[in-house]
């Protein structure tokens, strides 16, 4: 090994140096690249291209969400034979990153689920505004879904065709009614009755809680809402979480676990099993009420033994509830958007909203559908559930404001709420905290 | 050891050695105890949260059933494979010619490169993450799994160092003999050299084998569908496309965690010697 | 390559080389050959260097000054994701908080751990190769089987963690819900594959002499003497090197945090590296996750730098023996 090694000074830093070059040449040719390249984002209807017949639509959920929108993708390909509508099925906390990944690289989708998250997007005009071909089709929002159908605008623009729609309701528990004596729930509870019910139906004993709790953000921002006060502003999507009905009502939710002790606490759940939450509590028994949206209506009729039925949320000052949404929307990513939007408006419609319905996923948006036996008396329920309660609910139903910033939102709602539901700290503290980080990350629009 | 001195201090063992060795084992071992008896487990033990440490139930079905889910297990499995294995083609070829020429070859700047090599080392990921992810989207690229296998033929540091450490090892008399034989250095390098350094290319081999494996991040960022994930990624899709109101099926969770990790233990059993090899080389790293 | 030989010639004058070698004339002709190949041979490394490493960075560098979404072009803000991530961003502080705090005392206490067994291992145990096995089995197991397995091994009610400590009458905290157990429960989680650092001390282990150890003996030393007289400092350069390369992965810890916590209650587990994915894949932010990298980038080295610094006063080579 005594070679002798020789590289010459000049030689070497020559070769340095072209490395670096090579290199500089490199980044900066990526930088001015990305800045030309990442400029998909104009507003305005994209061409469409008749020739693109695969379209890929990205939904969220579970296997029961799978199965509906497969139906309904069938469905449609039936009367659209010559597509091929492929669905993607992500899990709810992957899909911002999955959909992101797929706009940014011009992969589609074509049709897209969206929810309260649909103006991350629009914002950012990475949404084909849909009026033009709303008003080619003949398509009546109003008249097709009601209220819901101003959800999805943005800036004078309507970005999304409702798809799913449902009111947050309370499904209680029959036989530990019965049991303690106590009248049904009705529209007209109002947070007394409801507090004294829920302590009626608790009994420490058996383990058994009144109600399922609120921790989940619909719950109590329709508690927020009922008491006057306002998570975000509804013109203009400021924060104002700490004004003092806002706290008023958080304090209230947090008394119902810790004060009254009508509601399982994060340490109660984990007693009663691994990833227990409220659904399969009242599953088992174990809380005589739960306030959640349709898709429970499903589980709990598998339950053998469960006598259960629905009630509209129960109010406060105000009537006020928390809705489940989602719409169809066009990434401009989309190469063909004709043809997404002749889909979307078929998968909204009465027939393609049908297996919505017929496999008990959730409250179809289509008010006719909604409206009919096929969903207010659908076979596959034997039970005689009170599903009247959801078109009941409608008029009660508030939608927060769908901020650009909703993820982030969503985010610091976590992070500061969590030790709230642990009784770590009381409303006011915990309110001024998470005004302060909202603050942060909102800038509320003019 | 002979058995006529007798032993040292440093390495008697007494009852408590084995004693203290008896429990760590045993702790060791309850994790992976427990995720046997949690695969064998009916699906009413799991959403009931009744896991208990030993098996209670023995549904061997369960090893069946993951297949049958909505979820393609069988194609996350042949991913797996398809990833790792030309991962490993990869390296294995660009860092044996790249360490080579480290070891063997001499040219102007050569030591400044290798420096280079070895301050690459010190570089996090993290920091070409999202540039990365740009290139390959711009590329068309995602979705498919070229971002995690291209950039393999293309070596890597650590796997530069390896080589060329062991090559240096290799007598330089050989070389000599054989260029006087009448070899170029490309031949000394596939007829002499090449052989001579397989076990430590089979060490790469299995090392990037079990990297590409096991790996999470890339495949969340690239790959979309469901068919085209590999299994690292897919058990976690498990957990998360269950129903969202019962919980997740930890029976066939753990079932995929298994099948997850029972190729890696398979291929420490049979690689065992070639790993020690490239221990040698990594831990004596920091000896010079 | 004649141009630079040109130039070099006339300069080099006539002072020997280190070796007393004259100058360097002009390179003979097999001589470039040789290095033609060698930069042949690299080639693969040079451009993965460039396309995949070096350009990207530059890249980096420059969308760290932009805010930009991945769908419009970035927009350039200067120093504003710095200012604010150092001034502005108290989840930021806590993230970096988190991952030094894991960092700094997963990796010593799993060498320790690691060093503690070996040692065991070390000695003349029957049934040596079984327990080496077992003590190295979870340590192939990939890091997504690791996140799940323990996610219910820490399940507050059933978890055997837990179970075993109500054995001796501890009430188990719930270890991933609460912001006080849950970095704890991660290093644990660390911990079970400590048998990866057994295996290296073992091999360095048996790189030590014996002679030493008879010298020890012959002088009297206990076990626990020739441990610390011995075996330590021989091992020092092995559990070094493993210390840096240990220290250096955990700052970029991801997997476990992603899958088990999320980030945990309130960020009390967020890691540097899920927030820079959370802020750049599911927030859009992709030039403050770019801020985000370079500024981990940053303490990693002054982590090593450190390192390297204080490594004089208890790492020991045998080419410094000092008398």
């Amino acid at each position: 090994m005594s070679r002798t090694r020789s590289a010459s000074p000049i030689s070497r830093s020559v070769s340095r140096r072209s490395l670096l070059a090579g290199a500089g040449a490199a980044g900066a040719g990526l930088g001015l690249a990305a800045c030309g390249g990442g400029s998909g984002g104009d507003a305005g209807t994209p061409e469409s291209d008749p020739d693109h017949k695969d379209l890929v639509m990205t939904v969220w959920g579970g296997e029961a969400d799978k199965l509906a929108y497969q139906a309904r993708v069938d469905l449609a390909k039936e009367k659209f034979p010559d597509y091929t509508i492929t669905l993607q099925l992500i899990p709810s906390e992957n899909y911002e990153q999955k959909v992101q990944t797929m706009i940014s690289s011009k992969t589609g989708p074509d049709i897209m689920q969206v929810a309260e998250n649909v103006n991350v997007y629009s914002s950012k005009q990475q949404l084909v505004p849909l009026d033009d071909y709303i008003s080619a089709a003949g398509l009546d929002m109003a008249a097709t879904f009601g209220p819901v159908g101003e959800n999805y605008r943005w800036d004078g623009k309507t970005y999304g065709i409702p798809d799913r729609s449902g009111a947050m309701v309370l499904y209680y528990n029959k036989d530990l009614f019965d049991a303690a004596g106590i009248e049904y729930p009705t529209a007209d509870w109002d947070w007394d009755t409801f507090l004294d019910a829920a302590k009626a139906l608790t009994d420490p004993a058996e383990g058994r809680f009144g109600f399922g709790g609120v921790g989940w953000w619909p719950q109590w921002f329709s508690l927020v809402a009922q008491n006057g006060g306002a998570v975000l502003d509804p013109e203009t999507g400021a924060p104002s979480v700490n004004s003092p009905e806002a706290v008023e009502a958080l304090q209230w939710a947090q008394d119902l676990y810790f004060t009254h002790k009508v509601a399982p606490t994060a340490v109660d759940y984990s007693n009663m099993g691994p990833e227990m939450g409220a659904d399969g509590a009242f599953q088992q028994g174990l809380v005589a009420m739960n306030s959640t949206g349709f898709w429970a209506v499903g589980g709990n009729a598998g339950i053998d033994g469960l006598n259960w039925d629905i009630a509209p949320f129960f109010h406060g000052k105000e009537k006020a509830v928390s809705a489940f949404g989602s719409a169809l929307v066009i990434p401009t990513a989309a190469k063909n958007p004709q043809a997404s939007f002749e889909i979307i408006q078929f998968l909204t419609s009465a027939e393609g909203q049908t297996p919505i319905a017929d496999l008990g996923q959730d409250v179809p948006a289509n008010l006719e559908l909604q409206g009919s036996d096929a969903f207010l008396d659908p076979e596959w329920l034997e039970a005689d559930a009170n599903l009247e309660a959801f078109p009941e609910s409608a008029d009660m139903i508030f939608t927060p404001k769908f901020i650009p910033e909703w993820n982030e939102m969503q985010k610091s709602v976590d992070d500061a709420m969590a030790s709230f539901w642990l009784g770590e700290s009381d409303a006011q503290t915990t309110a001024d905290d998470l005004q302060s980080r909202l603050e942060r990350v909102i800038k509320p629009s003019e | 050891m002979s058995s006529r001195k007798p032993v040292m201090h440093a390495f008697r063992s007494g009852p408590l050695t084995y004693g203290m060795l008896v429990i760590l084992s045993a702790i060791f071992m309850v994790p992976l105890v427990f995720v046997v008896s949690i695969a064998l487990s009916s699906d009413a033990t799991v959403s009931t949260g009744q896991l208990t440490i030993l098996p209670r139930d023995w549904r061997f079905d369960n090893f069946v059933r993951i297949f049958r889910t909505s979820l393609p297990v069988g194609s996350f499995i042949v991913n797996s494979v398809i990833i790792s294995v030309t991962s490993a083609i990869g390296q294995v070829l660009s860092s044996s010619l790249v360490g080579y020429a480290f070891a063997r070859l001499r040219a102007p700047g050569k030591k400044a490169l290798f420096l280079v090599v070895i301050a690459t080392m010190m570089i996090p990921a993290q920091i070409t993450m999202i540039p990365q992810f740009w290139i390959f989207s711009e590329l068309g690229w995602v979705d498919t799994f070229l971002p995690l296998i291209v950039p393999q033929f293309f070596s890597n540091a650590f796997n530069i160092f390896l080589v060329r450490q062991f090559v240096t090892r290799i007598p330089y008399e050989m070389d000599e003999a054989a260029s006087i034989d009448g070899l170029g250095y490309f031949g000394i390098y596939a007829r002499l050299v090449l052989p001579l350094m397989t076990p430590i290319l089979i060490a790469i081999a299995i090392f990037t084998l079990t990297a590409a494996w096991g790996d999470f991040m890339g495949p969340l960022i690239y790959i979309n569908s469901e068919d085209k994930m590999p299994l690292a990624l897919g058990v976690q899709y498990l957990t998360s496309t269950s129903q969202e109101l019962q919980t997740p099926p930890w029976n066939l969770i753990m079932v995929g965690s298994i099948f997850l990790s029972l190729p890696m233990i398979i291929i420490y059993y049979f690689g065992q010697r070639y790993m020690y090899e490239m221990n040698l080389s990594a831990g004596s790293a920091g000896v010079k | 390559m004649t141009v630079v030989d040109a130039a070099a010639a006339p300069d080099r004058g006539t002072a020997p080389g280190p070796a007393g070698r004259p100058p360097r004339a002009k390179m003979p002709p097999h001589r470039r050959k040789e290095a033609l190949l060698f930069y042949l041979f690299i080639s693969p490394w040079v451009i993965g260097f460039l396309a995949f490493l070096l350009g990207p960075m530059i890249f980096s560098i420059y969308l760290s000054f932009t805010e930009w979404d991945s769908f419009t072009p970035p927009r350039w803000v200067g120093l504003e994701n710095y200012i604010t991530l150092l001034t502005d961003d108290p989840i930021f502080w806590k993230v970096m908080g988190n991952t030094a705090y894991y960092a700094i005392i997963s990796v010593p206490l799993g060498m320790a751990v690691s060093l503690f067994i070996a040692n065991l291992l070390n000695k003349k145990v029957r049934f040596r190769k079984l327990f080496r096995t077992l003590v190295y089995l979870p340590h192939l197991i990939p890091i997504v089987a690791v996140a799940l397995i323990f996610q219910m091994v820490f399940a507050p009610g059933a978890g055997p963690l837990n179970q075993a400590l109500s054995l001796v009458g501890i009430t188990g905290p719930n270890w991933l819900m609460d912001s006080a157990w849950v970095k704890p429960a991660l290093i644990l989680m660390s911990l079970w594959q400590a048998g990866g650092g057994t295996i290296l001390l073992l091999a360095g282990m048996n790189g030590i002499p014996k002679e030493l150890y008879e010298a020890a003996e012959i002088d009297g030393a206990s076990s626990m003497r020739q441990f610390w007289s011995v075996t330590f400092p021989q091992l020092t350069p092995v559990i070094f090197f493993n210390l840096i390369m240990g220290i250096i992965g955990s700052f970029q810890v991801f997997a476990q945090v992603f899958i088990l916590t999320g980030g945990g209650p309130d960020n009390a587990s967020q890691m540097a590296v899920p927030m820079l994915f959370d802020e750049a894949f599911r927030f859009y932010h992709m030039g403050y996750g770019s801020a985000i990298a370079w500024i981990l980038f940053v303490v990693i080295m002054a982590f090593t730098a450190l390192a390297f610094a204080t490594s004089g006063r208890w790492v020991f080579y045998e080419s410094e023996v000092r008398s």
